[in-house]
C-alpha cells in the first residue's frame, strides 16, 4: 500500500484506494450475478453432461415450476394465455429459440404439455434444460432443504 | 503486490512487474465469472404433432424407439444419488436392456447412420419424473453428441 521513492517528490495521483474500492464492487457484482438469471427459482434437473444451449437473452426461456405454473421469461401464464404470451415473447425475431426450465420434481406428462403448447405456437424443438451433477444455480437451496 | 515496498527508490530494481499481468488476470476472471451463470446447459428435443412440422421420414423398421416404463424403470419420484436406479430397464428397439448399456447400444444401431437419419423417438410414460427421463436421455446421447430426441405420446 505505500508508494516506494522516498527521496523524490511525488505528484502521482495514489490509485491504489481507488483499485481496492473497484475490485470490491466487482467483487459484489460476481456474487449478485447469478441472481439476476430470469424466471422464478427452480431446482433444474442434474444430468451427467448436459449440452450447450447458448446465452439465455438470445432464448425464450419458459419456466415451469414445482406446481406446473407456466412462466415466460420473468411473467406468470395461464395455461390458455401461454401461446398467445409465447408468440408476444418472440416479437420479430425470425428463429426464436424456446428452451424449457422445468423443475427436477415435474412429472413428464407437465413438460410435454408445455412442449406441445409451444409446438402448436408455431415453435420447433425445444432445449430441456439441465443442469450438471454438482454445480450449483439459483433456487438449489429449497431442493437441498427439501430432501 | 508491491514488490518494492522494502527497497528505497535509488536501488536498482530487478524485479518482473507482475502489476500488469494481474491486472489482466483479474479482468479475465471477471469477465468468466459473469458470463457462465448465464450460459445454459440442457437438450436439444422435439415434439412432432403438428402437420407443418412432421416427424423426420424415416421408414418404420428403421425408426428407432426406446420406450421407459414406470414398471422396469422406478423413476415416478426424482432418483436419489445422481445415476438412475441400479436396476432401471428401458426398451430399446423392442429389447429390454439395463439402461447403463443404453450409451453402447444406441451407438450400436444409430453410429451408422447419417447424422440427420439419427433419431430416436422417446416413448416414456407421462407420470414418469422429468429428472429421470433426463438422466436416460443424457445416457442414451453420451456417445453420439448429434442425436435429434422426438418425444412421442404414448397414450
Amino acid at each position: 500500500m505505500r508508494l516506494g521513492e522516498p527521496s523524490s517528490l511525488q505528484a502521482v495521483i495514489n490509485v491504489t484506494p481507488l483499485v481496492d474500492v473497484v475490485l470490491v464492487l466487482l467483487i459484489i457484482f460476481m456474487v449478485m450475478a447469478p441472481q439476476l438469471s430470469k424466471g422464478p427459482d427452480v431446482t433444474l434437473p442434474d444430468t451427467a453432461k448436459p449440452r450447450d444451449q447458448g446465452d439465455e437473452r438470445s432464448r425464450i426461456l419458459v419456466t415451469i415450476d414445482e406446481a406446473g405454473g407456466l412462466w415466460i421469461d420473468d411473467q406468470s401464464f395461464p395455461p390458455e394465455r401461454f401461446e398467445e404470451g409465447l408468440r408476444a415473447a418472440a416479437g420479430d425475431d425470425p428463429d426464436p429459440k424456446v428452451v424449457i426450465r422445468g423443475d427436477a420434481r415435474l412429472r413428464l406428462g407437465q413438460v410435454r404439455q408445455a412442449m406441445l403448447a409451444i409446438e402448436q405456437a408455431g415453435f420447433h424443438g425445444v432445449g430441456l434444460i439441465a443442469k450438471r451433477i454438482g454445480t450449483e444455480t439459483k433456487g438449489d437451496r429449497g431442493h437441498a432443504a427439501q430432501q | 503486490m508491491q514488490l518494492n515496498s522494502d527497497v528505497s527508490g535509488s536501488d536498482l530494481h530487478s524485479e518482473i512487474n507482475v502489476t500488469p499481468l494481474v491486472d489482466v488476470v483479474l479482468v479475465l476472471l471477471i469477465i468468466f465469472m459473469v458470463v457462465v451463470p448465464l450460459l445454459l446447459q440442457g437438450y436439444d428435443a422435439n415434439i412432432a404433432r403438428t402437420s407443418a412440422n412432421p416427424v423426420p421420414t424415416q421408414a418404420e423398421e428403421s425408426q428407432l424407439i426406446l420406450s421407459i416404463v414406470p414398471t422396469a424403470c422406478r423413476i415416478l419420484e426424482p432418483p436419489e444419488g445422481e445415476g438412475l436406479p441400479a436396476d432401471c430397464r428401458v426398451t430399446l428397439a423392442d429389447r429390454e436392456i439395463p439402461a447403463a448399456d443404453l450409451p453402447a447400444r444406441v451407438a450400436e444401431l444409430l453410429g451408422g447412420r447419417p447424422a440427420e437419419k439419427r433419431v430416436l423417438f422417446l416413448a416414456a410414460d407421462n407420470r414418469l419424473n422429468y429428472e429421470g427421463v433426463l438422466r436416460i436421455v443424457d445416457l442414451a446421447k453420451s456417445n453420439i453428441d448429434d442425436l435429434t430426441i422426438e418425444f412421442i405420446t404414448t397414450d
